[in-house]
């Protein structure tokens, strides 16, 4: 059968006035795009409890009339700001978790200065999080304290977990957290040892600057870039998707530049010789073995992850030493996991249910 | 659910999206090779020499100069970020303070906390 035998010729009138009207709306929403900026993000009120170079602790105000017992502190990815968790209100994570009654508390980074180029993964692993971990009890009364990480704060959670395993850490939750860094295959290929000098870019930039950071991400999906602008003019009749899209780009291209000494560990310990996965990996002289973690741990990952693949994410769950674990996939992406309408749907309700009876 | 299949702008849609998925799979196909691999880090490499070089040069010639240079306009700008955010933690605290002075005697000071008493609603229960 033809496609004109199975054409609708009535609608096409309907059609044609309403791709007109769609043309309009997008000359005046355009105009108003160039002019107007985006929606405020990470407005949940909230208190710095400490700000120490690049680290940063916030404190949430409580959204709810009784909380749970043990606090929960978030780890963010090195990469990123935290405002992806925090976006608008009705689609912010922390939201939703201070109105089900958590008493919140994040790790969010700022970029490290120049001067703070030396940072190591051990300032990272041995300080920050321990750090942080020690205000939040302070400030909540509780010694249990359940921590969130996200991607490479999910790693950087690990490595704290299984260095302080015997506590105070009560629950682990990851989102899409690698650890079988083979598989990361075109990170894997940028970073080939035989041709990325790793310590000649350190030695000559300092920090590594954000827009190398963001290109590496971009080349994962080189079209995705021109395609999404395609398709905001598409949809820029559309209000809602204007503003989704303005939210998720911010946040996409705030990207942080990274400690050097930081990244020539990642580089070296994860990407090259894969000591996590191997159980070789040790952060300032410290062994860090993951299966020494025992506490109950959920592992969310998403199925359409380009940035950490499935297979690179998978052993967490088969490594690490807890009894109570459990690994769930969810539709998605690696941002659309965390924030957006997916997630309301899908992975919050599911780690309330996870953390709430473990939150007593 | 409706039929798209003779919608021109589904099935432009939908040709974009087919184009987007054939061009990164054909991307990260070229990409996973060792070649540009090879290719991206020496351009890379010779790109972030060049830079600490020229970088070098302006620096001395900045100081010549008797201008900041741009290393010294970042370190101040975040210096004053610091500044700032130290000025949002003491008014935080002189907020506090004020509201503690102004509470009226024998009542809490601060505001009080939440009590840490909630427990997870039963099986199949509704969130309060």
């Amino acid at each position: 059968m033809s496609a004109a035998a199975g054409l609708d010729l009535q609608s096409i009138p309907d059609r044609i006035q309403s791709e007109v009207q769609r043309a309009i709306q997008r000359s005046i929403k355009g105009v108003e795009y160039i002019s107007s900026s985006g929606p405020a993000l990470g407005s949940t009120p909230k208190d710095i409890l400490h700000v120490r170079g690049t680290m940063n602790l916030y404190h949430y105000r409580p959204m709810s009339d009784e909380i749970y017992r043990v606090p929960i502190l978030i780890v963010m990815a090195t990469t990123n700001r935290g405002y992806i968790l925090d976006m608008v209100p009705g689609q912010s994570f922390i939201e939703f978790l201070l109105k089900r009654g958590y008493d919140v508390y994040m790790l969010d980074w700022a970029a490290p200065r120049p001067e703070e180029k030396s940072l190591r993964m051990e300032d990272y692993v041995l300080d920050f999080i321990p750090d942080c971990i020690r205000r939040v009890q302070q400030d909540s009364g509780e010694i249990d304290v359940s921590v969130i990480g996200y991607c490479f704060g999910g790693v950087l959670s690990l490595l704290y977990g299984s260095i302080f395993a015997d506590g105070p850490m009560k629950n682990l939750i990851c989102f899409t957290t690698p650890i079988d860094f083979r598989e990361m295959k075109l990170f894997q290929n940028f970073s080939d040892r035989r041709y990325f000098d790793v310590d000649r870019l350190i030695d000559s930039v300092g920090n590594v600057p954000p827009e190398m950071i963001l290109s590496s991400f971009e080349m994962l999906r080189p079209a995705a870039r021109a395609m999404s602008q395609v398709q905001l003019w598409e949809n820029i009749w559309n209000d809602e998707y204007v503003k989704s899209y303005r939210m998720f780009d911010r946040w996409a291209t705030d990207t942080l530049p990274l400690a050097g000494e930081y990244f020539r560990a990642i580089t070296k310990d994860l990407m090259w010789d894969n000591k996590l996965y191997n159980d070789v990996m040790s952060v300032g002289g410290r062994p860090a073995d993951i299966s020494k973690i025992k506490v109950p741990i959920l592992h969310a990952v998403a199925e359409h992850d380009h940035i950490v693949p499935y297979d690179a994410a998978k052993p967490l769950i088969q490594k690490i030493g807890s009894t109570d674990k459990e690994e769930v996939m969810l539709k998605g992406g690696h941002v659309s996991l965390v924030a957006g309408a997916n997630a309301i749907k899908r992975l919050w309700p599911k780690l309330d249910l996870w953390l709430g009876e473990r939150s007593t | 659910m409706a039929d798209n299949s003779n919608d021109p702008v589904a099935i432009w849609q939908n040709m974009l999206g087919e184009m987007e998925k054939g061009f990164n799979s054909f991307a990260s196909r070229a990409m996973e090779t060792p070649e540009f691999s090879k290719v991206v880090n020496q351009v890379g490499g010779a790109t972030a020499g060049a830079q600490k070089q020229l970088g070098d040069l302006m620096e001395k010639y900045l100081v010549g100069m008797n201008l900041p240079s741009r290393a010294q306009m970042v370190s101040m700008a975040e210096r004053l970020q610091s500044i700032e955010g130290q000025l949002n933690e003491i008014k935080a605290l002189l907020y506090q303070v004020h509201q503690n002075s102004s509470a009226p005697k024998g009542e809490a000071a601060v505001a009080p906390k939440p009590p840490r008493t909630k427990r997870p609603p039963p099986p199949g229960g509704e969130q309060k």
